[in-house]
C-alpha cells in the first residue's frame, strides 16, 4: 500500500491503526500548530461543524527536529490530533523542497488511514479560520472533487511571482484557470493522493531532499476533478532581496520541469477554461501605497548592463533589442509589455529544457528580469483599484495564451533559434 | 702506394654502403610505420568526424562558453580542429614507432623519454581544460550571485574570479610538463597575489560608500522592510 511510513513510531502506527473509520486527515506544517493547540482546536471544530462527517478526523501537527514525541496529543470522539516528526528545516536546500517532506508524510499517514479526504495546510497557521478547513474539505468530501486548490485573497502588491508567471504560465500550458497552481494549501481526494504518491516515489532522490511532483499540473494532466475554495486573505512573508534569485530559482525550477515532463499534454491545448469555485465571493480592501520602484530599476539596469552574456545565449536578439529599448526608458516611462514578458518566460523556460547554461544560473539570471517586470507592473497599478488589478492581470494572461503557439513551435524545433 | 689508397677508399665506401644498408631495414620501417598511421589515422578521423558532427560538439562547445575556441579553429569549427590533431597525433605516434625501429641507442633513447613525457603532456591538458571549465563556471557564479546582490562591480568580481583561477591552472599545468621551474612558481606567486590585491583594492576603495550605505540601511532595516510593499510568495 505505502512504501514507508518512516516519520512516526511503530506506536504511534499501532494507534493509528486503531482508530478506525477516518473521513478527514487534517495536516499542518507549521511549526506553531503544534505549539498552541488550544486555540487551534476551536478553530478546526468550528469548520468541521458545517460538514456531514460519518468517521473521526485526524488532525496532525509537526514536531521539527524533535526525535521522539510522535503520539498522540488530543483524543476526543470526534477528533484525534497526532504529533508527527520532521527533520528541521534545511538551509542548504529550497524552502519547497522542504515544504515537500511535510506533504509525503501527511499523505503517507492519510494513505495508511484510508481518509476519504485529506487537507494539508503550509501556510502560517494565524492565516487559518474556520472557513479554510470547511472550504477546502467539503468539496471533496461533499461534491466529489478530487483536487481542491486555493483561492486567496492578496493586494494587488502580494503573490508577484504567482501573478507574474506561476497562474499564467500554468493556464496557459495547461488549460485550466488555478488562481495558485502552487497552493500550498490543498485538500485531496484518496485517489488523487495515491496517485501523487506513485509520481513522488518514481522520482530519483538526490541526497538533499527533492522537489516533490507538482500538485495542480499533476492532477491535471491524470484528468481528476479540480476545483477553486475562496479561502480568504493570507499573509505573505517578506523575502530578503539576498534571497529572491534563490526563491525564484526554487520555485520556477519544479515548473519548468513539469513542462518538460507533460510536453505531450499541452501542446495541443489552447486558450484555458474556467474551473468551479467555491466560497464567498470577498473583496479585499486595498489600501494605497506609495511605491518606490528605483532599487527594481537598478536591479534590472544593472543585469541588463552585466548579464549580457547569459541573456544573450537564452533571449532572441529581438527580445534583447526591446531590452535595450526598456534600458533608456526614463523610469516613469518603464512599461515591459505584455506579450515581451510572456515571450520573455517562455524562452527562459525552452533554455531549462536545451540546458543551454547550468540550470540554477539560468534561473537566477531571471531575477533581474523579474524585478523589471515588478516595477513596470507597480507604476502601472500604483492608483488603481481591485477590480482593475484583476482586469490588469488578466490580460497578462491572455498574453501567455496568444504567445503559446510561439512556445510550441519553438518546443518543436528548437533548432531553429541558435544566438 | 697507389694500391694502399685504393684499398682505404674501397674499405671507406664499404663501410658507408654497409652503415646504408644496415640503415635501409629502418627507413622501411619508417615508411611502412607511417603509412600505417596514415591510414589509420584516415579510418579514425572519419569514425571521429561522424560521431562529433553527430552530437552537434560545435553547437555544444559554443553553448559551453568555447566560443573562442571556435574562433582559433580552421573554417570556425572545432570538429575539424580536433580532428586534424587526432590525424597528426596519430602520424606522429606512427613516426616515432618507426624511428625507434632504427635500434639506434640514441634515437631508441629519445622515443622512450618522449613517450614517458607524454602523460604529462596528457594530463596538462586535461587540466587546462577542467581549469577554463570551472574558471568560466566560477566566474559566472559569481556575477549572477554579485549582479542580484545589486553589485555595481559585479563584472570586476566576476573576471577576477575568473582570471585567478585560470592563472592557477596556467601554473599547474607547467609544473606538470617541467617548464620554466622557478621562474614559473616566481611569476605566479606575483600574478596571483596581484590579482587578489587589485581585487582587494578595488572592492575595499570602490565600497566605502557602499559600506557606509550599508551601515545606514542596516540602522532602519525594519522601517524598510515594512514599508516594501512587495511580497513576492
Amino acid at each position: 500500500m505505502i512504501a514507508e511510513l518512516t516519520s512516526i513510531s511503530e506506536q504511534t502506527k499501532q494507534r493509528l491503526q486503531q482508530i478506525g473509520a477516518v473521513d478527514l486527515v487534517i495536516g499542518f506544517a507549521d511549526q506553531r500548530a503544534g505549539e498552541d493547540i488550544a486555540n487551534l482546536l476551536p478553530k478546526i471544530h468550528q469548520g468541521l461543524s458545517g460538514l456531514a462527517l460519518k468517521g473521526r478526523t485526524v488532525v496532525l501537527v509537526p514536531n521539527y527536529g524533535v526525535a521522539v514525541g510522535d503520539g498522540e496529543v488530543v483524543n476526543e470522539e470526534s477528533l484525534a490530533l497526532f504529533q508527527y516528526s520532521l527533520p528541521a528545516p534545511d538551509p542548504s536546500i529550497s524552502a519547497a523542497q522542504n515544504i515537500s517532506g511535510a506533504y509525503r508524510v501527511i499523505w503517507r499517514i492519510s494513505e495508511e488511514l484510508n481518509a476519504r479526504a485529506c487537507a494539508v495546510f503550509i501556510s502560517a497557521v494565524e492565516n487559518l479560520t474556520p472557513q479554510w478547513i470547511f472550504q477546502l474539505a467539503q468539496p471533496v468530501l461533499e461534491r466529489n472533487f478530487d483536487l481542491v486548490a486555493p483561492y486567496y485573497l492578496h493586494r494587488k502588491f502580494d503573490a508577484m511571482l504567482n501573478s507574474s508567471i506561476l497562474y499564467p504560465l500554468t493556464r496557459a500550458i495547461y488549460g485550466k484557470r488555478v488562481q495558485n497552481p502552487l497552493g500550498p494549501d490543498f485538500a485531496f481526494s484518496t485517489p488523487l493522493l495515491q496517485h501523487l504518491l506513485r509520481l513522488d516515489s518514481a522520482k530519483p532522490r538526490s541526497s538533499a531532499g527533492h522537489d516533490m511532483t507538482l500538485i495542480e499540473p499533476a492532477a491535471v494532466v491524470a484528468k481528476v476533478k479540480v476545483c477553486q475554495s475562496i479561502l480568504g486573505e493570507r499573509t505573505y512573508p517578506v523575502v530578503d532581496g539576498k534571497d529572491l534569485s534563490s526563491v525564484i530559482a526554487g520555485i520556477l525550477a519544479p515548473v519548468f520541469l513539469a513542462l518538460e515532463r507533460d510536453a505531450a499534454f499541452w501542446q495541443h491545448i489552447r486558450g484555458s477554461e474556467p474551473i468551479p469555485i467555491f466560497g464567498e465571493d470577498l473583496t479585499i480592501k486595498e489600501e494605497s501605497v506609495d511605491v518606490d520602484v528605483r532599487r527594481l530599476l537598478e536591479s534590472f539596469r544593472l543585469g541588463f548592463s552585466s548579464l549580457q552574456e547569459i541573456w544573450g545565449v537564452v533571449l532572441p536578439p529581438t527580445i534583447l533589442l526591446e531590452l535595450r529599448k526598456l534600458d533608456r526608458l526614463a523610469p516613469e516611462q518603464f512599461r515591459i509589455p505584455d506579450e515581451l514578458w510572456a515571450r520573455i518566460v517562455y524562452e527562459f523556460a525552452m533554455a531549462y529544457r536545451l540546458r543551454s547554461i547550468a540550470r540554477d544560473h539560468l534561473l537566477r539570471a531571471m531575477t533581474p528580469l523579474y524585478l523589471g517586470w515588478v516595477a513596470s507592473y507597480a507604476l502601472e497599478m500604483e492608483a488603481v483599484g481591485a477590480v482593475t488589478v484583476q482586469q490588469r492581470l488578466e490580460k497578462l494572461c491572455v498574453a501567455y495564451e496568444n504567445m503559446k503557439p510561439y512556445l510550441v513551435s519553438r518546443w518543436r524545433s528548437p533548432d531553429r533559434f541558435n544566438p | 702506394m697507389w694500391t694502399q689508397i685504393q684499398q682505404a677508399l674501397n674499405a671507406s665506401t664499404a663501410r658507408v654502403i654497409t652503415t646504408i644498408a644496415n640503415l635501409l631495414p629502418g627507413i622501411a620501417a619508417v615508411f611502412a610505420s607511417l603509412l600505417v598511421s596514415v591510414v589509420l589515422a584516415w579510418i579514425i578521423v572519419f569514425l571521429f568526424r561522424r560521431s562529433l558532427r553527430k552530437v552537434n560538439f560545435d553547437e555544444h562547445l559554443a553553448a559551453w562558453g568555447f566560443q573562442s575556441f571556435a574562433e582559433w579553429s580552421p573554417s570556425n569549427s572545432p570538429t575539424l580542429l580536433l580532428t586534424r590533431a587526432v590525424s597528426w597525433i596519430i602520424v606522429l605516434i606512427g613516426l616515432l614507432i618507426g624511428i625507434s625501429a632504427f635500434d639506434v641507442t640514441l634515437t631508441s633513447q629519445f622515443v622512450e623519454r618522449l613517450f614517458t613525457y607524454l602523460p604529462n603532456v596528457f594530463a596538462a591538458l586535461i587540466l587546462l581544460m577542467a581549469g577554463s571549465i570551472a574558471a568560466r563556471f566560477l566566474s559566472r557564479s559569481v556575477l549572477i550571485g554579485a549582479v542580484n546582490m545589486n553589485l555595481q562591480y559585479a563584472r570586476l568580481l566576476s573576471a577576477g574570479v575568473k582570471w585567478l583561477v585560470l592563472v592557477l591552472t596556467w601554473a599547474m599545468a607547467l609544473d606538470h610538463l617541467s617548464i620554466g621551474g622557478r621562474i614559473v612558481y616566481i611569476a605566479f606567486a606575483i600574478l596571483f597575489g596581484g590579482i587578489v590585491l587589485a581585487l582587494s583594492l578595488a572592492v575595499g576603495l570602490g565600497s566605502k560608500e557602499l559600506v557606509s550605505r550599508s551601515l545606514e540601511r542596516e540602522a532602519k532595516k525594519a522601517t524598510e522592510e515594512v514599508e516594501n510593499p512587495f511580497r513576492h510568495v
